[in-house]
């Protein structure tokens, strides 16, 4: 089990005594691919591009982790991936970049 | 009365070797969905992706599926009724069987499924992602018969068609209510979304008429944010009244065509009222549903805490800290699958990840959202992280959220249809 753990207030936010029951708790990471499989709702699959929203097929993997990482400091404009990219670690942020980005 | 046969079923089962996992005996495993919406098309799609040995059958009453989403820029005038009417030929292509029935019974011991026109699916795993049914009984005066003339257009179809038409055929100066229901319902921001899409219509056609929401809650999903848009691009024209002000109905008059408030007695020209929900049918009828009529579910697997065997997902489940929403019913059914095909392999759940995002548009070019990422945790499903679009965003930003919500329509219908 405990390969991966990740505490959640490493992934931006730590709940308070009140939501968690007294002990603050741990939360198994889940796959990469798993995670990414959320974003493919809005990005669309790699074989059909949106008309607005960038397409992350064939995005550089390198690129990918520093919008992503500016995303999540808010150092990159964003109407809404500044929301999402705080749900992630540093560590998460590279295996999705590596996931899904090409070398 | 069935408990010995079913007992004795079970243990024919078990000495036939139901402790080893259906892989393992060289069988293919059986997966049912009831419910061809966002929850089930999405699970059917999963399964067979991530299991491709497993027979699914997902069992849909009706040929087509007309989605929510959107539903409300049909009623604004932006969007066609073609544009949100989809078929099941692609999931059909996938090598899902797709079974155009009603699922009256389930037997979650012997695991069967009956259908309304006689036939009996076997199941190793049931999804049921039914959404959600009206409860007409929940506020007096209120029926199906009644919602013939104050339409709920809660599931998208003729009723949507319904109060669009009410709407053309109204006078200039016209009232137009909006009696939205209390917390949990399905589309949180629904109802001021189509305040929103109503007005753009009005401002348009009628633009002397009004808009009262009634509302029996304090608060609601991205506030602020509608606020802000009605004064924005409709000033004096949309009314929310708050429970604080007495915006609970009480009880509706379609002859008279009014509405009761603490608020007081209000006539409508268009009354579109929201009545309170509970889960399908069908999940009350598994026994899957709890005193409120919403289904408890594991929140690392999305199977039902009631009933072994069966994955409950999208607006019936109680998912903790998510929305009763498409994206939301598109997310655990995906997770649902994959836990699924783990159990149907013998192997542990893999852990999931949740996301919701709900894109509101009020106006051609003016949109918004909420989004979400959420993980299980032994209290159930939270938020890791997320929020609503910010307030005073230059016009530039609701002008992009209007166009992403469109390519985010097109994404979510090709992830749970295509
Ligand atoms: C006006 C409006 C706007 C919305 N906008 C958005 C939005 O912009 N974004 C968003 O994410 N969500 C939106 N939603 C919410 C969204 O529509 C629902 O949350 C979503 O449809 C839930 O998916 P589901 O699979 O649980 O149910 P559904 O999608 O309703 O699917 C249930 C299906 O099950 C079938 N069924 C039920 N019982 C049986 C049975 N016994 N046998 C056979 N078939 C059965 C029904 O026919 C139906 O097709 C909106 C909702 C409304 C009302
Ligand atoms: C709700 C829709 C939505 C989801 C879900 C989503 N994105 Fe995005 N993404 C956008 C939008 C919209 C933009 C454009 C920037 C903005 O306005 O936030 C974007 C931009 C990006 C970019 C920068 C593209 C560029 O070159 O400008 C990357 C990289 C990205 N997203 C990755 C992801 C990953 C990885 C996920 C899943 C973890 C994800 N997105 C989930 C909507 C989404």
């Amino acid at each position: 089990m405990g390969t991966q753990r990740i505490v959640l207030g490493l992934a931006g936010l730590v709940f308070s005594a009140t939501t968690t029951g007294g002990a603050g708790w741990a939360l198994a990471a889940p796959s990469v691919e798993t995670i990414t499989r959320n974003c493919v709702v809005c990005h669309g699959p790699k074989e059909a591009g949106q008309a607005e929203i960038p397409t992350l097929a064939n995005y550089p993997a390198k690129k990918m982790a520093e919008m992503l990482a500016g995303f999540k400091a808010d150092q990159k404009p964003a109407t809404i991936m500044n929301r999402i990219a705080k749900a992630f670690s540093d560590e998460q942020i590279a295996a999705i970049a590596e996931h899904l980005g090409t070398k | 009365m069935t408990t010995r046969r079913t007992l004795l079923e079970t243990g024919l089962a078990l000495s036939a070797g139901l402790a080893l996992p259906r892989i393992a005996r060289g069988a293919s495993p059986k997966v049912v969905v009831v419910g061809g919406g966002f929850g089930g098309g999405t699970a059917a799609k999963y399964v067979k992706k991530f299991l491709p040995a497993a027979e699914v059958t997902l069992v849909e009453r009706d040929r087509q599926f007309v989605t929510c989403p959107f539903s409300n820029l049909v009623i604004g005038g932006l969007v066609k009724m073609e544009q949100i009417t989809h078929g099941y030929d692609k999931i059909a292509k996938r090598g899902v069987e797709v079974v155009h029935d009603e699922a009256v019974a389930v037997d979650p011991v012997a695991r069967k499924v009956r259908l309304k026109g006689g036939g009996v699916l076997d199941y190793d795993r049931l999804v049921l992602s039914p959404g959600i049914d009206l409860d007409y009984e929940g506020l007096p005066g209120y029926s199906e018969a009644a919602a013939e003339k104050l339409p709920h257009a809660w599931k998208a179809g003729p009723q949507t068609l319904l109060l669009k038409k009410q709407l053309e055929a109204m006078p200039d100066g016209g009232t137009v209510i909006i009696v939205a229901p209390n917390n949990p319902f399905r589309c949180p921001p629904g109802p001021y979304e189509r305040a929103g899409m109503i007005a753009w219509y009005l401002k348009k056609n009628k633009p002397k008429s009004k808009i009262l929401i009634f509302d029996p809650k304090e608060t609601f999903s991205k506030q602020a944010l509608f606020f802000e848009s009605y004064e924005v691009l409709y000033p004096g024209m949309i009314q929310w009244i708050g429970g604080k002000q007495g915006g609970k109905v009480e009880r509706v008059d379609p002859q008279a065509m009014t509405v009761e408030a603490g608020f007081g007695e209000e006539k409508g020209d268009v009354i579109n009222v929201i009545p309170p929900q509970r889960a399908g049918k069908i999940a009350q009828l598994a026994g899957v549903t709890d005193e409120k009529g919403w289904c408890p579910i594991d929140p690392k697997t999305m199977e039902s805490t009631k009933a072994p065997g069966i994955y409950v997902v999208g607006d019936a489940c109680i998912a903790g800290a998510m929305p009763k929403s498409g994206t939301a019913a598109n997310s655990q059914a995906r997770n649902a699958a994959a836990a699924i095909a783990a159990a149907l392999e013998g192997k542990p759940a893999p852990e999931p990840s949740y996301a919701n995002t709900c894109y509101s548009v009020v106006a051609e070019g003016y949109g918004f959202s909420v989004t979400g990422v959420y993980g299980a945790t032994p209290e159930g499903i939270k938020e890791i992280a997320g929020g609503v679009s910010k307030l005073k965003a230059p016009a530039k930003d609701r002008d992009l959220e209007a166009a992403y919500a469109v390519d985010w329509y097109r994404g979510i219908v090709h992830d749970a249809f295509g």
